[in-house]
Formats: C-alpha cells, structure tokens, sequence
C-alpha cells in the first residue's frame, strides 16, 4: 500500500468573454478497493453552482453551467489516496470487450496484431497485454504534437507516433481483437506533470493495470481520475459554451507524491 | 372543393372520400411535407396522397391491438434488462455480442432508470399484409419514429370535404391521438413542462413537429433557447426567466442529444441533458438507447423475447428472417439469395434494402462474399406478398404495395391509436413503400363495428 498526496489544476483561458458555459468534470477520483481517498478537496472558479451524479463507469460527474459572461474557467483538485492493488477490483461491465470508435482497428492494425498474436507465448490476458505493450513500444515512437485527443489507435497506427492516449488505444484494440475485455484509465502518474492515460485489462476476475506508453505495468504510483471504454469516456473536462472568443489557452499542472 | 357524393359502406369500402387533388392542394398550403437530403441538398417534398381510404374491420384491429401491446410491454422489458440486469443474455436466449455490438446500444445508459421504466413511450409499428390477409410485423421503430402528423392531417381535410362519409360510417375518430400522446407526456413528467425539442425547420418532420406541439399544448422548442443548471432541464423566458421542463420529446437522434456525452461537436443538443436526465430531472420520450431493440438483428428475437418476459404466445408474427450470423441461416440465405429481401441493420428510411431477385449473377455472387465477410451486418427475409391495395392514378384505379405504421403510446398504460400511416410505393414494381423513396400515404379507417 502506498499513501500519495495529489494535486491538480486547470486553468482555461479565453480571447474574448463567452457566456452560458456549460461543463462537465470527471476530476474526483474513482473510489475503489484498490484506491481509498481520505482526503479530497475541489475547487471551481468563477463560482458555479454544481451537482455530482454518477455516471455508468463508475465516474463522478460535476456538471455546471455559468450563465453570466466570463473570460476563465480555473478547477483545482487536492486531496491523499491510499492506493493498494492487492486488493481486486471486480467491477465488470461486457461492453468492455467490444471495439469503439477510437479502438477500431483498420487493416494494418489488425495485421500488426495477427502478427502480434503469432508470436506471443502467453495466453493469459494479463501476459498477452504486456507483449502487446512491448511489441507496440518497439512501433510506435513517443511524439507529442503529432496526434490530438480524436485521434484514434488505426490514425496513431499510421502516424507510428503519439502519446500515452494513442498507446492506450492501441493497447485496447489489440486486447479486443482477441475478445478480451479492458478499459482506459485516465489519471496521475508519478513523474508525469500532465494528465496520464493507461490500460487495465480483465483478467477473468479482476482489473489489472498496464501503462503501455512507458510499457511497463501500472502499480501504485497510478491515481484512476475517470475510467471508461476510452478516452471518449474519460474526458477530464468537456465543455460548451458561447462566445465571439477565438482561442482557448489551456495550462495544466498535476503533482502525485507519495507521503508517509 | 369536388365532394365525391358517394357515400362510403363497408361493402365497397374502396370509394374515395374526395377529389385527390383538391386534398393534395389543400395539403401544399398547410405545408404538410418532408424534407430530404439528396446529393447533399435540402428539398421539401409533399407526401402524395391518395383519397381512397384502407380500412381495417373491429374485428382485425382487435388482433393487431392486442398482439401490438403484447410486443411493445416486451419490448419495454428487454430495454430495462439490456441496461440492468441483462438476464435475457445470460440466460443464452439473445447473444451477447447482438446487444454490444449494435450501434444503438449506448454504455451510457447503463443503469438508469427512466420514470415507470418505460423507455418507448411512442413506438411506431411497421406491418404488412399477406394475400391470406394474415398481418406481419416488418420492423419496429422505437427511436423518433414520425407520421402520426399525416393521417391526422388528412383526416382533418378529408372530414370537412366529406362529412357525409364519416356520418354514414363507423369510422373510429383519430383526433384522440393529442391526448394519447398528452397522456403520455404527462405521465412520464417529473415536474414543470411538456416540451416537443426539434433540431429546426430543416429536419425532414419540422411539419410534425410544429403540428404535435400544437395539438397537445407542449412548447416546441430549440435547444437555444434550453439549458441544463443545476441538473434540472429549463427554457429561457423571455422575460430572462425560466421555465423548467418536466418531460422532453425530442426528435432529435441519441448522439446529437448532448454534445458533453455523445458527439461532441453536436449544434443542436443540449449540453449536460444527460445529467438531468440520470438524476431524474427530466424524463426523455422515447428514451435514450433505445436503439439496440429495433435493430434489424435483434427483431429476430422480438417473438422470443415475448415468451421470456411475458409467458406468452407472440400474438403477432415476424416475417420469416434469417441470420446469416447463425451458420444454418448463412447456408440457407447464400442458397437462397435470389428469392429474399436483405437488409442491411445499420440503415433505415427503405436505404440499404436489396431484393436478390433484381441482381444478376456476378452482383449476387458479390453479395454473397459480403454477407461471408460481414454476416452480423445482414438480415434476410422471404418476401411477403402483400395484399395489394387500390389507389387512384390518373383516374383509375390501380393495385400497389402498402405497409401500415401503427402508433403504440406507453403511458399508465399501452394504448393503440385507432389508426396510423398507411403507406403505398407509387412504383408498380416496388415493395418499398418509405416517403423517402417517394412513396405516398392514405388514410387508415378503423371501423367501430
């Protein structure tokens, strides 16, 4: 068991005023037997009125809306996790187990996977994704600013670059080619000052995590934000909102720390 | 206005009630259209329609109401368990992957619960005739299915052209389908308004849209005028108020609904509708995910259904349909392609439906390939040869095609509208008969007696 102290900011800027702003945040931490949290403190400004409801992967929504014109949305998150993965997470739902619209593969991927497939000795799911991860690691090139949060697994694929979301996609097409079922975790990772984005997969019984961008197995320096089929469904924060403004600035800083 | 003198009796219950183009005229100047998209522009069609009525004797209206109520209470069962428990699938009676893999299945639904559990409120029931006069269901439509505006329009100018018809008649009055649908909406209100959403005026049922509105007394809104505060749906007054919405029928798809939900870079919806809508807020009619129980795939499983959730008989039957899915069914539907109908599942509006007898050899044997290389994404039918049905062409009468969209509302309780949307293929040699593909309607007559 690790205790990790978190903390998490964002902070949204707009060109111009934009008014009836409409969010919703998945930034309160997934509760879990693997993940307690004994502390957690959230903070939106400018003031809005919010409500939390639960939605069907288990994620805490915080949903607003600021009717009045404003020109920045800042929410921070703080709080302490006592993360254990001894301790099995059992929630199942079978959608898992079927491809989405970001972890559809096309014809080279569904290649790479036969091929993938071919060589791997493990039939477990577990043994299977972590080959995968290492077989995707030795394809695909870490690049920031080649792909964007729609890029999916068949786009990243063919770019062969991309960043932990386009790991994870990938990761996740290639577990569901074989019918195994796993999800996309979004969160904080030690040494990482931004968002971080991973793979569990169903290993008959339980979630077990894998972070296939740094290919290696996600133990307790992992803190779960949101979870969900993908990306798509993980959103940190989704907004709409109405204005003449022309650009949006968005600065991120995260900090996960174990403690004592 | 030309008034056929003849009044109509049920032993030549084929009269028309009035001149054809007079209605048509007077349907023009009510703006009583579709519109459709094609090659990328936007054009209003009128609907044609034909004077001469279909009537439906008490008698089998009773079948068709009784196994119409049977189908949709299932129907309502199996959408609550998809998104709950799932024992239909547990229990091995629908396969796993025809519910996941379905395109109107969304995860997001997951566990809630809509107000009374209903989930189609307002389904729309296509069915045809055989020659033996035996009623078949074709499809269900339990998503935003439209036309209940046009035979209630039609009849509204039909009456007045032609009193005598009516008076002489045991016609059952359709006007009653405001306050079915009224009912409807009202029973599943969670507190203020009822409102009818549209995504404008450009949407091919803007007509319905505007005319429901009007008859059952709900707002017809646009979602600029909407916002979602405090996980409660309301409508901006104009006074810089605002009203809140109890019940929503919207007739806008499930992904455009709620742009921080569904696709995000939807205009037309409503951002943060899903949050109101899981917290109990405001109930949608029909609801969301309704879609994975009128898929073409899973319409196979309706009469199965109707067994496990009700211990019933299925009063009415299915056309004979295949699933190349299951292997025997492949074999059978590659052997027999030239003699049946295929359906594509993911299409609707009569697009994506092929009959085998009007390919050639090399097309045939195309589409057997497909259906090897994609099996889940078919289904195949025998053709049922309807009962044709007279209409009026250039003066005389001549025999086409029809089909009969019946209107189920699930409210207190499942009511059948004594009437719906008769549709007929203007082509003498088309079983299709949507008004997409330029077919016309005609009034539907239930008698009383």
């Amino acid at each position: 068991m690790k205790k990790l102290q978190f903390s998490f900011s964002t902070k949204l800027t707009f060109d111009d005023y934009v008014h009836d702003h409409s969010f919703a945040l998945r930034f309160t931490p997934v509760e879990s037997p693997a993940q307690h949290i004994t502390a957690f403190g959230a903070e939106i400004s400018p003031f809005a009125s919010t409500r939390n409801t639960v939605d069907a992967f288990g994620n805490t929504v915080t949903s607003g809306f600021l009717q009045k014109e404003h020109r920045f949305l800042d929410f921070e998150i703080n709080g302490i996790a006592e993360i254990d993965i001894s301790k099995p997470k059992t929630d199942f739902m079978p959608c898992y187990r079927y491809q989405t619209h970001f972890t559809k593969p096309d014809v080279a991927l569904s290649e790479f996977h036969r091929f993938s497939a071919e060589k791997c000795s493990c039939s477990d799911p577990y043994g299977k994704a972590m080959f995968y991860s290492e077989k995707i690691s030795e394809q695909i090139r870490y690049e920031k600013g080649v792909t964007t949060i729609k890029t999916t697994a068949a786009e990243a694929f063919g770019l062969k670059a991309g960043v932990c979301q386009d790991y994870a996609h990938i990761l996740l097409s290639m577990l569901r080619m074989d019918g195994i079922p796993c999800r996309y975790a979004a969160g904080l990772a030690c040494c990482d000052g931004e968002t971080h984005g991973w793979v569990e997969v169903w290993d008959g019984e339980k979630w077990v995590g894998i972070d296939p961008a740094n290919d290696r197995p996600a133990n307790e320096d992992y803190l779960i934000l949101s979870q969900g089929r993908d990306f798509g469904d993980c959103a940190i924060d989704r907004g709409v909102m109405f204005g003449a403004y022309t650009k949006q600035l968005q600065l991120i800083s995260s900090k996960l720390e174990e403690i004592a | 206005m030309t008034i056929a003198d003849t009044a109509v009796c049920r032993s030549r219950p084929v009269t028309p009630v009035a001149d054809a183009g007079e209605i048509n005229e007077l349907l023009r100047r009510y703006g009583v259209k579709f519109g459709i998209y094609k090659n990328g522009q936007f054009k209003e069609q009128l609907f044609p329609f034909d004077p001469i009525p279909r009537i439906i004797p008490a008698e089998d209206f009773k079948g068709i109401e009784k196994g119409l109520i049977q189908r949709v209470d299932a129907l309502n069962r199996f959408l609550y368990d998809i998104y709950h428990e799932k024992n239909i699938i547990n229990d091995g009676i629908v396969p796993e992957n025809f519910v996941y893999i379905s395109s109107g299945y969304l995860p997001q639904c997951e566990g809630i619960t809509p107000p009374n559990k209903i989930y189609s409120h307002i389904s729309g029931i296509d069915l045809v005739q055989g020659k033996g006069k035996e009623w078949y269901i074709l499809e269900d439509n339990l998503r935003i299915p439209s036309g209940a505006s046009y035979p209630l329009i039609a009849r509204e100018l039909t009456r007045a052209a032609s009193p005598a018809a009516f008076s002489g008649n045991d016609i059952i009055d359709n006007r009653n389908y405001a306050k079915l649908l009224k009912e409807t909406m009202d029973f599943a209100n969670r507190g203020g308004i009822n409102a009818i959403l549209t995504p404008g005026r450009y949407n091919a049922a803007y007509f319905e849209h505007s005319y429901l509105a009007e008859l059952t007394g709900a707002a017809l809104v646009q979602n600029d005028e909407l916002f979602v505060e405090d996980n409660v749906l309301y409508q901006k007054t104009y006074s810089g108020g605002k009203t809140k919405i109890g019940a929503l029928y919207r007739r806008i798809s499930d992904e455009y609904l709620d742009p921080l939900t569904f696709e995000p870079t939807s205009l037309i919806g409503i951002p943060n509708l899903m949050e109101a809508y899981r917290s109990g807020n405001v109930a949608i009619i029909n609801a969301l995910g309704n879609g994975v129980a009128d898929d073409k795939g899973i319409y196979y499983f309706v009469p199965k259904m109707i067994k496990y959730y009700l211990g019933e008989e299925p009063i009415l039957k299915n056309a004979p349909t295949y699933l190349p899915f299951y292997n025997e069914d492949r074999e059978y539907v590659l052997k027999n392609l030239e003699k049946l109908v295929i359906k594509d599942v993911a299409e609707a509006g009569g697009y994506g439906v092929v009959f085998g007898r009007d390919l050639d050899e090399k097309a045939l044997e195309d589409f057997r390939q497909t259906i090897i290389r994609e099996p889940r994404r078919f289904i195949a039918q025998e053709v049922i040869d309807f009962l044709d049905l007279p209409i009026l062409e250039n003066g005389g009468e001549v025999m086409r095609k029809a089909d009969l969209r019946a209107f189920v509302l699930s409210g207190e309780k499942t009511k059948v509208w004594a009437s719906g949307l008769t549709r007929f293929s203007r082509n003498p040699d088309s079983f299709v008969v949507n008004s997409s593909q330029g077919g016309g309607f005609k009034d539907t007559w239930v008698l009383s007696r």
